[in-house]
């Protein structure tokens, strides 16, 4: 179970701002990355955070990471609150950020089961869980290659495998369809569809992405993210007859860019 | 708590060790380059004093016109040299170094112009860039004064006056140099390639462990790990202070037997580097190791790519080469303030170990908290980094 509630974040430094915020005027010193932003993913559901590059996705997703610490709002995963147990709550997290880096010299086997040391894990428990991810991910034939030369699929399935180690209860994935072909993206969202079933665990799953198909196929809910605000949540046809649109990319595009008008001129920064 | 955090310590220092030693080529490159350079040089110097004095024990003297002075070759055979004719072509050939003695020339009216009282010149020639003949040169000119001063003894004795006479006065040379501090002269060179190991032991693996993993995009995975930053830090400072630690050993040790091949009596009288020695070195550079690894991986963490972190580090590279000259450039020698610079200090103290002088506990502990202040700053420098860089 995770919980944002109204989280806000800005930048001073006007390099970072390209990425996070494109729509601010160049001049502006203060980047608002995330205005504001509040998701409630239930566990055994998938919530899918749908929003145009430079929406503040990843941003919301570092801060849910205590990788940045939010100006305000509040995040919580199982009830714990992020900011003042970061630890604890990382523990009941499995995060694949956008920087899924490896370690080039070690095996997948090696680079996952460093991760479930470093959750405080016992090296045989850490080494079966890397066989059973191994096994879920089918990637058991990769498991004692070096990851140099990995392709790009095979990354994703280390780290995500990498991310998964310590059997999170919740799992916050940001664009992890990227950079994938279509059959390792079928493998991503098969395993996360079983992550969801009770015997996959009933994990509560949260994933970044800016592709409506991969929300229309996979996502319980939806929540639309756009110029730093959650403009709107609810599932796939909710979102729909709430714009009375029959396609959802429709949909989407009037959620996220025709709703600015309506709400008023984005407060000045 | 701190059980956790030396567990998760424990565990990032155990992935950094292998993730190291599995970078083969560096390694080797690092091992060749740094831990068998030294004992390398010390065999190319014992190669070269063994020439000089191969050439010194052969006693050969070649001479130009020998049919001229029957009377030297005489001389020279009595003082058991062998005399040889030199080349024709001596002259180029001692401007080209293919020819490694000096050649003494007589002239022609040799004989003639000393029956008729008129001192006949010889010359030993040489040439004062080829450095062999050269070192020969001195032994040659000595040779011809015995001669010189032989003839003129007997001519003295032969008119009845004593040859105590020609002596008024003696002179002898005393040198105060220890064997050891004359042995500095030729192995002084040696703390120098112990400093550069040291600090390439440290260099990759500190620019690997923060740089590279901010290029790699792995430090934000791993930041997003329930361990203690500090562990993380702690962890990854100590594998690198290790593998510099480790190249210490190697370096020291490896003069050891580098010693036993040293082919000449004199140089192996002179350079006297033992166990104790050894030991007394690594006591001076363990801690500058750890010092440096903070240091270059608190440089290394502000950078976004290896190949940035490698310019960067060009500071400390180059502080750690240059700072011992200090002591070339300061005719006025040791001072005390040389103790409070990383480098410099290490530097100082090994040349006393070799020169075979006590350290005082001054010596050892002042050089030693400076690099723990540096270890400590570093650390805290790279754990205060470690999450801006992560993001950027």
């Amino acid at each position: 179970m995770i919980e944002i509630e109204h989280v806000a974040k800005q930048f001073v430094t006007p390099k970072t701002g390209g990425r996070r915020s494109a729509s601010q005027p160049a001049a502006q010193r203060v980047v608002k990355a995330v205005r504001d932003v509040s998701i409630r993913a239930p566990d055994a559901h998938i919530t899918g955070l749908l929003g145009p590059n430079g929406a503040g996705k990843t941003t919301t997703l570092r801060m849910l990471a205590a990788l940045i610490t939010p100006d305000a709002g509040r995040l919580s995963v199982d009830g714990i609150d992020v900011v003042s147990r970061p630890r604890e709550a990382l523990a009941r997290m499995g995060v694949l950020s956008d920087a899924r880096g490896l370690y080039p010299r070690l095996s997948a086997r090696e680079n996952i089961v460093y991760f479930g040391a470093l959750h405080g894990m016992q090296r045989d428990a850490a080494h079966a869980r890397a066989e059973s991810l191994a096994r879920m991910l089918e990637m058991t034939a990769l498991l004692d290659r070096r990851t140099e030369g990995f392709s790009q699929g095979e990354r994703m399935k280390t780290a995500l495998a990498r991310a998964l180690v310590h059997d999170p209860p919740n799992i916050v994935l940001d664009e992890p369809t990227n950079g994938l072909d279509v059959i390792a993206t079928r493998a991503l969202r098969d395993a996360l569809r079983w992550l969801r079933t009770p015997e996959g665990g009933g994990k509560c799953i949260v994933f970044s992405t800016h592709i409506m198909q991969e929300v229309e196929r996979l996502c319980d809910s939806v929540v639309v993210v756009s110029q730093g605000r959650a403009v709107a949540q609810g599932t796939v046809h909710e979102l729909l007859a709430q714009t009375g649109e029959q396609d959802f990319e429709e949909a989407f595009v009037k959620l996220a860019f025709a709703n600015e008008s309506a709400r008023g001129r984005p407060e000045a920064a | 708590m701190t059980m956790s955090l030396l567990r998760s310590a424990l565990t990032v220092f155990r992935k950094e060790i292998v993730d190291a030693l599995r970078d083969r080529r560096t390694l080797v490159v690092v091992l060749v380059s740094s831990v068998l350079l030294g004992p390398l040089v010390l065999l190319a110097i014992s190669a070269l004093v063994a020439s000089f004095e191969e050439r010194a024990e052969r006693r050969e003297v070649y001479v130009a016109g020998l049919e001229h002075a029957p009377d030297l070759q005489n001389y020279f055979e009595r003082q058991t040299y062998t005399v040889r004719p030199a080349p024709a072509d001596f002259e180029a050939m001692l401007r080209a170094s293919t020819f490694a003695d000096p050649v003494v020339v007589v002239p022609k009216d040799y004989q003639w112009a000393l029956l008729h009282g008129e001192a006949p010149v010889i010359e030993v020639v040489s040439d004062s860039a080829n450095r062999q003949a050269e070192s020969g040169s001195g032994r040659i000119q000595r040779l011809l004064q015995g001669y010189s001063r032989e003839r003129a003894l007997l001519a003295l004795a032969s008119r009845g006056v004593s040859a105590e006479l020609l002596e008024p006065m003696r002179i002898q040379e005393r040198d105060l140099a220890s064997a050891q501090t004359r042995a500095t002269q030729i192995t002084g060179m040696l703390p120098f390639f112990v400093l550069i190991a040291v600090l390439y032991g440290a260099l990759n693996a500190a620019l690997d462990t923060t740089a590279g993993e901010r290029e790699r995009g792995s430090l934000e995975p791993l930041l997003m790990n329930p361990a203690q930053r500090a562990a993380l830090v702690l962890g990854k400072w100590a594998a690198v202070a290790c593998l510099s630690m480790l190249i210490a050993v190697l370096s020291c040790f490896s003069f050891l037997p580098g010693q036993w091949l040293l082919r000449t009596d004199t140089l192996q009288a002179m350079f006297q580097f033992g166990l104790r020695e050894a030991l007394l070195f690594l006591a001076v550079l363990l801690p500058l190791a750890a010092a440096l690894s903070a240091v270059l991986m608190a440089v290394a963490i502000r950078c976004k790519s290896f190949k940035e972190a490698q310019a960067n580090s060009t500071v400390v590279v180059l502080g750690v080469s240059l700072l011992p000259l200090v002591t070339l450039f300061n005719p006025s020698g040791e001072a005390a303030w040389h103790l409070w610079v990383p480098a410099l200090a290490q530097n100082t103290l090994m040349t006393r170990v070799l020169k075979g002088e006590e350290l005082s506990a001054l010596q050892v502990l002042v050089p030693l908290l400076v690099c723990v202040l540096l270890s400590a700053g570093g650390v805290a420098l790279v754990a205060r980094g470690l999450r801006a860089a992560a993001l950027k």
